[in-house]
C-alpha cells in the first residue's frame, strides 16, 4: 500500500507585497516558534485554491480538535520522532553501544505502532486524510516483515534484561564479573541510621549527567557481551537482520504531521487566554458572516478585541473610518490574516466563519519614502491601483489602507470614489482603511466606524452611517443606546 | 526512633510585628542578660519569646523543666559545653566545602560520622551520672539509652569500615537505554573463604588496564566512581546530617536552660522576687511585680506595681507623665512573654487570663505631629495588628491615635478598643485622649478600668499605678471654681 501525503495538494507562493502587508511573515513565526522548518513555512506562505483541497486539511482539522484524536496522533508521531533521534545517533557511536541504539529504536518503533493501531481503531476518525493513514499502518502492522522485527525486538530486550555484572575499579585496573548476591551498602546504611530522625537535609548538587558512551564504557560493555554472549547474539542479529527500522511512509507522516501540531499547539496557547477558533465554511453566494473574529498576535499577548463583519454579498466594500488610533489599520490586517489562513486550510480566530473562498489577496499600504522609487506617491498609488484591478476578480479580496492621502480630501475622496465604482464593478471585495470619513458615504458600501468611549477607543467597529458624531456615539453608550446594548437589552 | 522535645515549643510563626514588639518592650536588654554573649542562646531567646502561639500544657512543661534544670544547673552547663564541642570536632572533621561531588560527600560524612559515633560512649556517661526528675529531661536518657546500644556502636563502625578509599569502587549494574550502564549499586566488599574459591570464581572474569597514556580515560574512571558513589552519597548525607542533628537539636534546647540560668543568677544578684506563673481566665492579679528591663538599666530593684482584678478586658492607663505609666506597660509586657516562654517572673506572684501573645502599638516621640499622613500611617499599622490577632492576646497601645486632633482620634480609639475587648482580646492602653476615657469607662463600667499614677495627700510621686475614676464635670467645676468664685 502506498503512502499519501497529509498534505494533500500544495498551493503556490502568495505575493510578498500581501505577506508583508499582511505581517504573514511575522504570525509563521508566532505560529512556528523557534522551529525554521522550511518545509513547514512553504506551506504556511502558499495558499490553495481548490475547495477540495482546503477541505482535506480542514476535516483533518477538524478531527484534530478532537483532544483525543489529536494527542493519540500527537504522542504516535513523538515516539516516530524519537525512534528517528536515536537512529541517528547510533550512527555516530561507538561500536559496542550500536546494538543498544539499534534495540532501543526498535522498541520504540514496535510499540508506538502496535499500541498506536488499537488506540486510533477507536477513535472518531472522519476525515479521508486520517482514515487513510490509519488503513495504511494496519497494513503494515500486518505485513512479515514488521511481525519479524517486532519478534525478535523482544527477544533482544529479554536478553538485556537479564544482564547485571559486578565491577570493581582499583586504581587503573577494572574487572567485570558475573553479579552474585553482594549486599548494598546504602541500604544498610539508610536502615541502622533511620532511627535519627531529623529534618530535610541539604540539597546535594550532584551533577545529575555523567557521561555513558566512551570508551572506556565501551570497553566496560565488550565485557559484558563477553560474559553474556547469548544475549549479546540476539542484539547483533536485530542490527544485521533490520539495519532500517522505521518505514518510509511513516517517516513521511511524522514529518508531514508537524504542520498540524504546530498549528493546534498554537491554537491552544491563544485558547488558553479565552479566544475561540472556528472551522470556516465556505459560501457560493458571495456572503461574509464573520463574528468575533480577532488578530492573533494581540491575542497572544491578551488584548486583543473581537469584532464582526458581515454581508450579503450584495454590497462588497468595507470602509473603515474612526479616530486615530481606534484600530482601523489592525482591523483591515486582521480579516486579511483570516481571509489567507482560511485558504491555506486552518481553522481560525473567529468564533464563527461563514466566508467566500478568495482566490487571491491583493493589498497596498503605504510604502515608505526611501522604496517610493521615482514616481511620487500619489502617483505610486495609482499605479498600484491599476495594477490590482487588472487582475481582480469576483473572488479577489483587496485590503488598501490609507491611499490616495498624498493629496487633498476632495481629490483623495473623488479618486477613491472612482476605484471603488471600478472595483464594485468588478464584483471584487473591498477592505478600504481611510481617514477621509466622507467616502464612507458613497453608495453602495458598509461603513464601519471605530467605537470610542470616555474619549478612549474601544476598538470595536460597528456598522454605522452616523460618521462624524463621535460624541454623540459617546453618550448615547453611556445611556445604553448603541446597536449592540439595544440589541441585548432587547434580545 | 530518638525522640526528645526538652521545650515542646508551637512550631508556628514568630510574632509578625516582632521588630516593634521587640523595641517597645525592650526586650534586647532582658536577652542581653540572659544570653551572656552566647549567640545560639540569643537566637533562641528571640525566638521563643516571640513565638505567636504558646499553650498552657507546654509552659507547665518547660516551667517544670526549667525548675529541673536549676537544680541540676551543673550537669545542664556540662552537657551544653559538650554537645557544642562535638559539634564542632565532626564538622572539622567532615570538612564538607561543596556539596557537588559525591565522592568526598561519601567519604567526608563517614569522617564525621565516626567521630559522633564515638561521642555517644561520653555523652551516655554524662546521664548516667545525672539525677533529673522532670519529664522534659527524663525522656531524654530514656530515649538516648533505649536506641544507643553498643550494638548500634559496633554496626555503625563496621559499616563505617566499608568506605575505605584505599580499597576501590566495587559495585553492580545493569543495562539500560541504549546498553548504557544503569542502577549502579555500591556493594559491600566479598570476603571470600580461600584462595582456590578466589582463582575458580574469578577465571571467567573479564579484567582491563587502562593505557598509562590514556589521559582521558582515568578522567573517565573518576567520573565512573562519581557516579556510582552519587546513588550512596544521598544516603551518607542524611545519615550523617540526621546524626548531626541530633546534637544540634539537644544543644540548642539546652541553650534555652542556659538562658533561664543565667536570667536565675540575675534575679539573685539584683534581690528580684522570683514567681512562676499561673493562668486563670478572667483573672490579672500580680503583686510586687518589676519592669525587668528598667531593673538591668539601673541594676537594682524598681518601683513594683500590683493589681488584683477579675474579668476586666481593658486598662486605660492615664495621667501626669513620669508617673510610671510606660514603665508599667512594659512590665506586663515583659512578664506575659517571660511567662509564655515557660519562666519565671520578677514578682511576687502572677496570674493572667491567657497564654496569648503580646502585640504593641507605640506612638514614639519622634512621631508626635498632628497630621493626616500620620494618621494614616499609625492606622495602617494598626491594621496591621488587627490582622495578625486572636481571642486571647493582648495588645499594648501606648498614645495611640494621637496624630490627630482628641475629638476625632477618641471617637476612632473608642470603636477600636471596643471591638478588641469584644473580641476578647485584653487591652492596656496608656492615652490622653479625654473623650476617649470618659466615654469609653463610661459604657463599659464591668469591663474596663481607669489606672493613673498614685499621688500622695502630700503631692508625692509614688511611681505606681492605683484605680482611678472618671469624673464628670470636673472641667466644669475647675472652671467654676475661679469664674463662680465670686
Amino acid at each position: 500500500m502506498e503512502y499519501k501525503s497529509l498534505i494533500g495538494s500544495k498551493g503556490s507562493k502568495a505575493n510578498e507585497e500581501t505577506i508583508w502587508d499582511l505581517r504573514i511573515e511575522e504570525l509563521i513565526n508566532d505560529i512556528l516558534g523557534n522551529d525554521k522548518n522550511q518545509f513547514l513555512i512553504d506551506v504556511f506562505k502558499e495558499p490553495l485554491i481548490d475547495k477540495n483541497a482546503i477541505d482535506f486539511r480542514l476535516k483533518i482539522f477538524n478531527d484534530l480538535m478532537d483532544e483525543k484524536i489529536y494527542n493519540a496522533i500527537k504522542n504516535f508521531v513523538n515516539k516516530i520522532k524519537d525512534c528517528n533521534r536515536l537512529m541517528d545517533l547510533e550512527a555516530k557511536t561507538y561500536e559496542e553501544f550500536k546494538y543498544g541504539f539499534h534495540l532501543d529504536a526498535a522498541l520504540i518503533y514496535v510499540n508506538a505502532l502496535d499500541s498506536s493501531l488499537n488506540l486510533m481503531r477507536e477513535l472518531n476518525i472522519k476525515s479521508d486524510g486520517m482514515l487513510y493513514f490509519v488503513n495504511y499502518l494496519e497494513n503494515l502492522i500486518q505485513s512479515d516483515r514488521f511481525q519479524a522485527l517486532k519478534r525478535i525486538t523482544y527477544e533482544a530486550k529479554t536478553g538485556r534484561d537479564k544482564i547485571k555484572v559486578r565491577i570493581n575499579i582499583n586504581g587503573d585496573r577494572i574487572r567485570v564479573a558475573k553479579e552474585e548476591n553482594g549486599e548494598d551498602l546504602t541500604s544498610k546504611i539508610e536502615q541502622l541510621f533511620s532511627k535519627f530522625k531529623g529534618q530535610q537535609v541539604r540539597e546535594l548538587k550532584l551533577v545529575s549527567y555523567y557521561e555513558q558512551i566512551t570508551h572506556i564504557h565501551a570497553a566496560i560493555l565488550k565485557g559484558v557481551y563477553r560474559i553474556f554472549k547469548e544475549e549479546f547474539n540476539i542484539m547483533k542479529k536485530l542490527k544485521d537482520v533490520f539495519p532500517d527500522i522505521v518505514d518510509e511512509g511513516i517517516k513521511s507522516f511524522a514529518k508531514e504531521f508537524e504542520f498540524y501540531i504546530k498549528y493546534i499547539e498554537y491554537m491552544k496557547s491563544i485558547q488558553s487566554n479565552g479566544y475561540k477558533f472556528s472551522i470556516p465554511q465556505f459560501t457560493e453566494d458571495g456572503s461574509v458572516h464573520i463574528k468575533g473574529f480577532y488578530n492573533l498576535l494581540l491575542a497572544r499577548k491578551n488584548i486583543a478585541v473581537a469584532n464582526d463583519i458581515h454581508t450579503t454579498g450584495d454590497k462588497r466594500v468595507f470602509i473603515i473610518t474612526g479616530i486615530n488610533g481606534g484600530g482601523k489599520t489592525t482591523f483591515a490586517i486582521t480579516f486579511g490574516q483570516l481571509a489567507f489562513l482560511s485558504s491555506i486550510g486552518l481553522p481560525i480566530p473567529a468564533e464563527e466563519a461563514k466566508i467566500c473562498l478568495f482566490s487571491n489577496i491583493m493589498t497596498a499600504f503605504p510604502i515608505e519614502e526611501d522604496k517610493l522609487e521615482n514616481l511620487s506617491r500619489l502617483e505610486q498609488d495609482v499605479v498600484r491601483v491599476h495594477n490590482i484591478l487588472k487582475t481582480a476578480d469576483n473572488k479577489t479580496l483587496v485590503i488598501v489602507n490609507e491611499l490616495f492621502s498624498s493629496t487633498t480630501s476632495e481629490e483623495g475622496f473623488e479618486l477613491a470614489k472612482r476605484f471603488i465604482d471600478k472595483i464594485t464593478s468588478k464584483g471584487s471585495y473591498l477592505v478600504y482603511v481611510t481617514f477621509i470619513s466622507k467616502i464612507a458615504a458613497v453608495e453602495n458600501v458598509i461603513s464601519l466606524v471605530a467605537q470610542i468611549q470616555d474619549e478612549k477607543p474601544t476598538f470595536k467597529f460597528i456598522e454605522s452611517n452616523h460618521i462624524s458624531k463621535y460624541m454623540a456615539i459617546q453618550i448615547a453608550s453611556k445611556h445604553r443606546l448603541l446597536y449592540e446594548d439595544i440589541k441585548s437589552d432587547l434580545g | 526512633m530518638i525522640q526528645f522535645d526538652l521545650l515542646k515549643l508551637s512550631d508556628g510563626p514568630e510574632i509578625e510585628d516582632k521588630n516593634n514588639l521587640k523595641k517597645d518592650l525592650e526586650l534586647e536588654k532582658i536577652i542581653e542578660i540572659i544570653a551572656q554573649k552566647d549567640d545560639l542562646v540569643v537566637k533562641l531567646w528571640n525566638h521563643v519569646l516571640l513565638l505567636s502561639k504558646a499553650d498552657i500544657y507546654s509552659i507547665k512543661y518547660r516551667q517544670e523543666a526549667v525548675k529541673d534544670a536549676i537544680q541540676n544547673r551543673d550537669t545542664v552547663l556540662n552537657m551544653y559545653k559538650f554537645t557544642g564541642a562535638v559539634i564542632n570536632r565532626t564538622i572539622r572533621a567532615a570538612f564538607i566545602v561543596t556539596y557537588d561531588n559525591p565522592e568526598s560527600i561519601v567519604y567526608d560524612t563517614a569522617n564525621g560520622i565516626r567521630v559522633m559515633i564515638d561521642a555517644f560512649k561520653d555523652l551516655k556517661d554524662i546521664l548516667d551520672r545525672s539525677s533529673f526528675s522532670s519529664e522534659a529531661f527524663r525522656e531524654l536518657i530514656g530515649s538516648i539509652k533505649e536506641n544507643i546500644d553498643d550494638n548500634f556502636i559496633v554496626s555503625s563502625n563496621e559499616l563505617m569500615g566499608f568506605l575505605d578509599i584505599r580499597s576501590g569502587t566495587e559495585f553492580s549494574v545493569r543495562l539500560g537505554m541504549n546498553n548504557t550502564l544503569s542502577d549502579p549499586v555500591f556493594l559491600t566488599h566479598k570476603k571470600e573463604s580461600s584462595v582456590m574459591k578466589r582463582i575458580i570464581s574469578r577465571k571467567n572474569d573479564y579484567v582491563f588496564r587502562l593505557d598509562p597514556r590514556d589521559e582521558r580515560g582515568a578522567e573517565i574512571l573518576g567520573s565512573i566512581n562519581k557516579w556510582v558513589l552519587s546513588s550512596l552519597a544521598p544516603t551518607m548525607l542524611k545519615a550523617y546530617e540526621h546524626l548531626l542533628q541530633f546534637f544540634t537539636t539537644l544543644h540548642t534546647q539546652l541553650a534555652f536552660f542556659v538562658g533561664a540560668i543565667n536570667l536565675y543568677d540575675f534575679f539573685k544578684k539584683t534581690e528580684l522576687p522570683l514567681a512562676y506563673p499561673d493562668f486563670s481566665e478572667g483573672t490579672i492579679s500580680f503583686r510586687d511585680l518589676y519592669c525587668l528591663s528598667l531593673a538591668i538599666s539601673i541594676n537594682e530593684k524598681p518601683v513594683p506595681n500590683s493589681l488584683d482584678l477579675h474579668n476586666i478586658n481593658a486598662f486605660i492607663i492615664s495621667g501626669i507623665n513620669k508617673g510610671g505609666k510606660t514603665t508599667f506597660l512594659k512590665a506586663i509586657g515583659q512578664a506575659i512573654l517571660l511567662a509564655r516562654a515557660g519562666l519565671f517572673v520578677p514578682a511576687n506572684n502572677l496570674i493572667i487570663p491567657s497564654s496569648g501573645t503580646v502585640l504593641t502599638h507605640f506612638q514614639r516621640g519622634e512621631e508626635r505631629t498632628l497630621s493626616y499622613g500620620k494618621f494614616e500611617e499609625e492606622t495602617i499599622r494598626f491594621r496591621k495588628i488587627i490582622e495578625s490577632l486572636k481571642a486571647g492576646d493582648y495588645v499594648l497601645m501606648n498614645e495611640s491615635f494621637s496624630t490627630t486632633n482628641q475629638v476625632e482620634a477618641s471617637v476612632v480609639a473608642r470603636q477600636v478598643v471596643s471591638a478588641l475587648i469584644d473580641s476578647k482580646i485584653t487591652v492596656f492602653y496608656v492615652t490622653f485622649l479625654q473623650d476617649f476615657i470618659y466615654d469609653f469607662i463610661k459604657d463599659n463600667k464591668n469591663k474596663a478600668v481607669l489606672l493613673t499614677p498614685e499621688r500622695l495627700k502630700d503631692g508625692t510621686r509614688t511611681f505606681k499605678l492605683v484605680q482611678g475614676f472618671v469624673q464628670s464635670g470636673y472641667a466644669l467645676e475647675i472652671w467654676d471654681k475661679y469664674f463662680m468664685k465670686n
